[in-house]
C-alpha cells in the first residue's frame, strides 16, 4: 500500500494529499492499481499493461470493452466517473493494427487509466460502444467514427459529426487518406455547396425527438406535417 | 473568362473623372449617393478564426471603424452592406456563407480578410475552401496572416474608393458577378483545379478520383 501512496496518494474521498507526481520514470514505475484489478476481474480479455510517464495503459480485447468500462465505472474501489476521451491511433506502419483508446478518469480517487484495443485492418473496424455507461461518449464516438471509420456497436446515433453528412471522400485521419482529400478542389466545392444545412440540421433531428410531448401545440402540428426547420 | 459581367479596369478609369457625356446634375447626384453609401457601410462580420480578433480590434476604440461609417455591426445579413469574411472557411461552411451572401440586399460588397479567406492560406487540406472567391464574388482582398487593423482599414478605404467610382450612366460596376450556371462557382472549375494543383505540401499525394 505504501508503494501506491507515492503515486496515487489519495486513498479516500477528502484526502488532501497533493496529487502531483514527482520524479516519475519515463518507463516503468508504479502501475495504477486498477490495472491489476482489471486483469483479475477479466483474465481472458486483458493482454497486459505498461506504465509510461506514470500513466498506465491496459491492453484489452475490443469485444470486452463495454463490460470492462461498466465494471470500472461501478466497482466501489475504482469509480471511474469520467470518460475524458475516445479516440483512435493509426500507425504509419501499414501492417500495424489500429488502436482504439479510451481515457478514463476517477476524480474521486485521482486515478487515470488508459484502455487500448487493437483492431486488425483486414476485418471491419468495430468495437462495442460505451455509450450505455457514459452518455458523454456519444459525440466522442461519433468523432472517432467520422475521422477513422470505426463503428461503435450499440451507439444510438452514429453519424458524422465534423464532416457534413453525405461526405463521400472517406475518413480523413486514416493514413491512406490524401491530405487534400480524394476529389479535386472544384469537385469538393460542388459537393459542399450541394449540401443543404437547413435540411440536415433540422429542429426535429436535433432537439425534439425526445421532448416532442412537451412542445407547444402549433410546433407539434408543424413538425407532424413534415416541416423540417420548425421556423 | 466569359464568366463575369464585371468591368475591367479601363471601364473604371474612364468613368473615374466623371467628365464624359454626363451632366453636372447627374455627376453631383452620383457623388452624393456614392458618398452616402461609401461612408455608411454596415459590415456583416463573418469571423471564423484569428482574423476575427484583428477585425474586433479594428472595430474597437483604438482603431475605431466607426470613423468610416461602420458604426453598426450588422449581425443580420438582411441589414448589411459589406460581408467581411475574416478567417478560413471550411467546406462545411461554404453553403452557409453562400446563403448569407444571397440574403444580403443589393448594393453589397465583400471583403476577403486574410490569407486563409483569400486563398486557403496554410490550410491546404481536405477541409478548407481554397479562397472564398470561388463561392462568392469578392471586391477587396486584404493580405496578411492575420492582417493588422491598419491593413483592414486600408482595404475598407479601397472599397470606399471603388464605391465612389460608381456612375448611374454606367451600371457595370454595380452589376453583381454571375456564377457559372452549371457549377455555381465564381471561378471556372477547370481554373480552380489548375490553380490548386501545384501548391502546398501534398503535391506528391495521389487522388483516387479526377
Amino acid at each position: 500500500m505504501s508503494a501506491f501512496h507515492t503515486v496515487y496518494p489519495a486513498t479516500a474521498p477528502g484526502d488532501a494529499t497533493p496529487a502531483t507526481q514527482r520524479n516519475v520514470p519515463n518507463r516503468g514505475g508504479t502501475a495504477n492499481p486498477s490495472a491489476a484489478a482489471l486483469a483479475a476481474q477479466f483474465p481472458n480479455a486483458v493482454r497486459g499493461h505498461e506504465v509510461v510517464n506514470g500513466e498506465t495503459t491496459v491492453f484489452i480485447d475490443a469485444a470486452a470493452v463495454a463490460d470492462m468500462v461498466r465494471w470500472l465505472h461501478d466497482a466501489p474501489d475504482h469509480r471511474y466517473e469520467y470518460l475524458s476521451d475516445v479516440t483512435a491511433v493509426e500507425y504509419r506502419d501499414f501492417e500495424r493494427e489500429i488502436e482504439v483508446v479510451w481515457h478514463l478518469r476517477s476524480i474521486r480517487l485521482r486515478r487515470f487509466l488508459r484502455l487500448k484495443a487493437r483492431l486488425a485492418k483486414g476485418a471491419p473496424l468495430s468495437v462495442p460502444s460505451v455509450w450505455s455507461v457514459y452518455k458523454g461518449a456519444d459525440w466522442l464516438e461519433r468523432e472517432c467514427y467520422d475521422m477513422f471509420g470505426i463503428t461503435f456497436e450499440g451507439h444510438p446515433d452514429l453519424r458524422r459529426i465534423l464532416m457534413w453528412e453525405g461526405y463521400k471522400e472517406g475518413f480523413p485521419l486514416r493514413k491512406d487518406f490524401p491530405m487534400r482529400g480524394r476529389f479535386s478542389r472544384s469537385e469538393q466545392l460542388k459537393n459542399a455547396l450541394a449540401a443543404n444545412p437547413e435540411a440536415r440540421y433540422s429542429m426535429e433531428e436535433l432537439t425534439v425527438a425526445d421532448a416532442f410531448a412537451e412542445l407547444p401545440e402549433d410546433m407539434k402540428r408543424r413538425l407532424a406535417g413534415g416541416e423540417k426547420t420548425g421556423e | 473568362m466569359g464568366l463575369t459581367t464585371r468591368p475591367d479596369t479601363t471601364a473604371i478609369t474612364l468613368d473615374a473623372g466623371g467628365t464624359g457625356n454626363e451632366g453636372w446634375i447627374t455627376t453631383r447626384l452620383d457623388f452624393l449617393v456614392n458618398w452616402g453609401r461609401a461612408n455608411s457601410l454596415w459590415p456583416m462580420p463573418f469571423g471564423t478564426a484569428c482574423c476575427a480578433i484583428e477585425f474586433m480590434a479594428s472595430a474597437a476604440s483604438k482603431f475605431d471603424l466607426a470613423r468610416f461609417g461602420m458604426e453598426r455591426m450588422s449581425f443580420s445579413p438582411r441589414q448589411s452592406d459589406v460581408l467581411i469574411c475574416a478567417g478560413r472557411v471550411p467546406f462545411k461552411l461554404a453553403p452557409v456563407i453562400r446563403r448569407i451572401w444571397q440574403q444580403m440586399p443589393q448594393p453589397k460588397w465583400a471583403i476577403s480578410m486574410g490569407a486563409c479567406a483569400s486563398s486557403g492560406g496554410m490550410f491546404d487540406s481536405y477541409a478548407v475552401v481554397q479562397g472564398i472567391d470561388t463561392i462568392i464574388p469578392v471586391d477587396v482582398y486584404v493580405p496578411g496572416c492575420p492582417p493588422r487593423p491598419e491593413g483592414l482599414i486600408y482595404g475598407i478605404m479601397m472599397l470606399q474608393k471603388k464605391i465612389m467610382k460608381e456612375r448611374m450612366s454606367n451600371t457595370s460596376l454595380r452589376d453583381e458577378m454571375a456564377p457559372d450556371p452549371t457549377s455555381q462557382l465564381y471561378i471556372p472549375a477547370t481554373r480552380i483545379d489548375e490553380l490548386s494543383e501545384p501548391f502546398g505540401n501534398s503535391v506528391h499525394q495521389t487522388r483516387s478520383a479526377p
